[in-house]
């Protein structure tokens, strides 16, 4: 029985393994095409079948990347602590992978006499899911501190600086958001999450508005996606903190990075978006037959796209923060609306649901969730000034002091 | 004294031997041999562990022990300080893993989100700032490493005292050392030993709870309050002189010279 487990869980891990590996060398060319049409340029479409003219739009760049970092030599510079400098992307790159043993794709029942069904999912029955999935995120900073730190290289130790802050600070709102749905959800388990928004058929975007802008931008941050990717700002800091790396272990840590941004995007569906729900589409039982359970699977991959293409459109729309606009950002604006929407939530199941039954319930937790969004959102706008000044504070207001200087001479 | 004690006590002492030659002092003399000691004391205790569960199980846990205690001695016995905050980062995921063999799913991922995704890198990142290479002397040196090798002795020998009695209960009048099938369908087994979990800590344990909250967040207070306890809160009228003489580049309109 036990070997059987055992093989179960092994074939789970090369699928998803292969899976990720793929998608994450296809996402990049997905997003260097997305870029380019952005940018009204044409981006990667040359390489096709090696030897012969056949271009496929493309598609052979992944692989020709990938054979080019295998190939390269391995070179660790001589001014860097060896071990650490081996070590951090290792740790990126484990952490990023073992993430996705919680992410659940729904559970299939084979129809074969005497199999149990199937859950899709590499760890079944783990009750902290959610909890384990941050705890192993929380891990990637591992990665960036030790590898800034071992590359011996100013700029690549700012880099680790700044992410090191970074994903600490928004780890705080990415909490916040996660709780509002397990609050509203009863359970930390990732597969009852989705199936409570399945049985409702209202998915949690719809009543918790605020509580996924929170979990959104937190997410943006994680990820260390555009608008928030002052790690590695080239600009300013080269290439933040992988400057000093190359070949596979520069692979490592940028598929870790890639791999992080398609957790985030599994994350905001299924805890936001229903999984692999869809009305009228996918039923709404926990098992399914093999038929309906790779529809589901397809459902919960299309929602993961539209969420990844909204990820590399982000990308070109906005430009970076300033490292101070970053943080008064975590701290002064997101971990409040994180606490405005549970709190709001809170109060809802604990005094507002009883009185509710049926359809009403779920309109007037919407309407409420959207009020409560628009509310906090004036407030916010209203109380934070448009553009704050990062000038060195000098004793009394720099404002006062250049009043003066204009009005002396 | 029964026979496993014979061999656990020497072990027990020879390990604090070896820890107390492994700790950072003036000279590297020592080291080596304090090592092997260690070494020798861990496979002493090893060999004296009771078999609980299947070859498996028993397996993983050797495993997962070995690689935290190991992790620990190195975590306290290393010179570069940051080389010991990640192997304390590594004893700590060990002792994740050990929670997660014994079903205590919570505890394992809590204690990797709290210490070493939050605490551990906040000291990396301090540590990384203050003294990057350990070059400092305090930094080299354990302080007080005698008396800290006889606390480990002593709560060690407490620890293996107690359970050697218990082993030898179980000799004398045979029960099994683990939990029955209905405590484990209660605790860890459950499907929802999370909720278990919560209702026991808000209920029983609401004013532990509670004042550990309170707790913290006077902490929290306390932080902010040493923070801004260097500058005034307000742009006072008398600035101090030496803000004003320094040099400003970000200024956008040039000073005139006085």
């Amino acid at each position: 029985m036990s070997m059987w487990i055992l093989l179960e869980a092994l074939i789970k891990i090369f699928v998803i393994i292969g899976g990720l590996m793929t998608a994450a060398a296809y996402l990049v060319l997905l997003e260097r095409r997305v870029a380019a049409w952005i940018q009204d340029r044409r981006g990667p479409n040359r390489v096709g079948i090696p030897l012969t003219n056949i271009r496929i739009f493309g598609l052979g760049q992944p692989i020709a990347d990938g054979v080019k970092f295998i190939f390269k030599e391995e070179f660790i510079p001589g001014h860097v602590n060896r071990w650490l400098y081996v070590l951090a992307p290792s740790a990126m790159f484990v952490a990023a992978i073992v993430l996705f043993a919680a992410v659940p794709f729904g559970a299939v029942d084979l129809g074969i006499e005497g199999w149990e069904p199937i859950a899709l999912v590499v760890m079944p029955g783990l009750d902290v899911g959610i909890v384990y999935i941050f705890a192993v995120g929380s891990i990637a900073v591992y990665g960036v501190v030790l590898g800034s730190w071992a590359s011996n290289n100013k700029y690549a130790f700012f880099g680790g600086m700044r992410s090191a802050a970074q994903l600490i600070s928004y780890e705080i709102p990415l909490g916040l958001g996660i709780l509002g749905v397990v609050l509203a959800s009863g359970s930390l388990r990732l597969d009852e999450i989705v199936q409570s928004q399945a049985e409702t058929g209202v998915w949690n975007v719809f009543t918790q508005p605020l509580g996924f802008l929170v979990f959104l931008v937190a997410a943006f941050a994680e990820a260390g996606r555009l608008p928030f990717d002052l790690a590695e700002t080239e600009q300013e800091l080269v290439g933040g903190y992988h400057t000093e790396y190359s070949g596979i272990k520069l692979m490592m840590f940028l598929v870790a990075e890639y791999l992080h941004m398609v957790a985030a995007s599994f994350l905001i569906v299924l805890l936001f978006f229903g999984g692999w729900h869809f009305w009228g589409l996918t039923g709404s039982e926990p098992v399914a037959g093999i038929g309906v359970a790779l529809l589901r699977v397809v459902v919960l991959l299309a929602k993961f796209m539209l969420v990844v293409l909204f990820f590399m459109v982000a990308r070109w729309s906005w430009p970076r923060f300033r490292f101070d606009q970053l943080m008064s950002l975590a701290w002064k604006v997101m971990l409040p609306l994180g606490l405005v929407n549970l709190v709001g939530l809170a109060f809802w199941i604990e005094y507002g649901r009883p009185r509710f039954s049926g359809a009403n319930e779920w309109i007037v937790m919407a309407i409420g969730g959207w009020v409560l969004l628009v509310a906090s959102w004036l407030v916010t706008t209203l109380l934070v000034p448009a553009a704050s000044d990062n000038r060195p504070r000098l004793g009394p207001a720099a404002a006062d002091l250049d009043t003066k200087e204009a009005a002396s001479p | 004294m029964n026979q496993s004690l014979q061999t656990i006590v020497p072990a027990v002492l020879l390990g604090a031997l070896g820890m107390w030659l492994l700790l950072p002092r003036p000279s590297l003399r020592g080291r080596m041999a304090g090592g092997a000691a260690a070494a020798a004391a861990l496979g002493l205790i090893a060999s004296r562990l009771p078999m609980i569960g299947g070859m498996t199980v028993q397996g993983l846990f050797y495993v997962i022990a070995g690689v935290t205690i190991v992790s620990a001695a190195a975590a306290v016995s290393l010179r570069n300080p940051v080389y010991c905050a990640v192997w304390f980062a590594m004893t700590l995921l060990g002792t994740a893993g050990l929670f997660l063999l014994q079903g205590a799913q919570f505890l394992a991922v809590a204690t990797v989100v709290v210490y070493a995704g939050a605490i551990l890198v906040t000291f990396l990142f301090v540590l990384m700032l203050a003294e990057p290479s350990g070059r400092a002397v305090y930094d080299r040196l354990s302080w007080e490493g005698l008396l800290s090798a006889v606390a480990g002795v002593v709560l060690i020998g407490i620890l293996t005292a107690s359970i050697g009695s218990m082993m030898a209960e179980e000799a004398a009048a045979p029960r099994s050392l683990a939990p029955s099938e209905a405590e484990l369908a209660a605790g860890v087994l459950n499907e929802r030993h999370v909720a278990a979990l919560g209702r026991e800590m808000f209920g029983p344990h609401l004013i532990a709870v509670q004042v550990g909250g309170v707790l913290l967040l006077a902490a929290l207070i306390g932080a902010a309050a040493i923070v801004a306890g260097g500058r005034p809160t307000q742009p006072s009228s008398s600035p101090p002189a030496s803000n004003m003489k320094e040099p400003s580049a970000n200024r956008t309109r040039p000073i005139t010279p006085e």
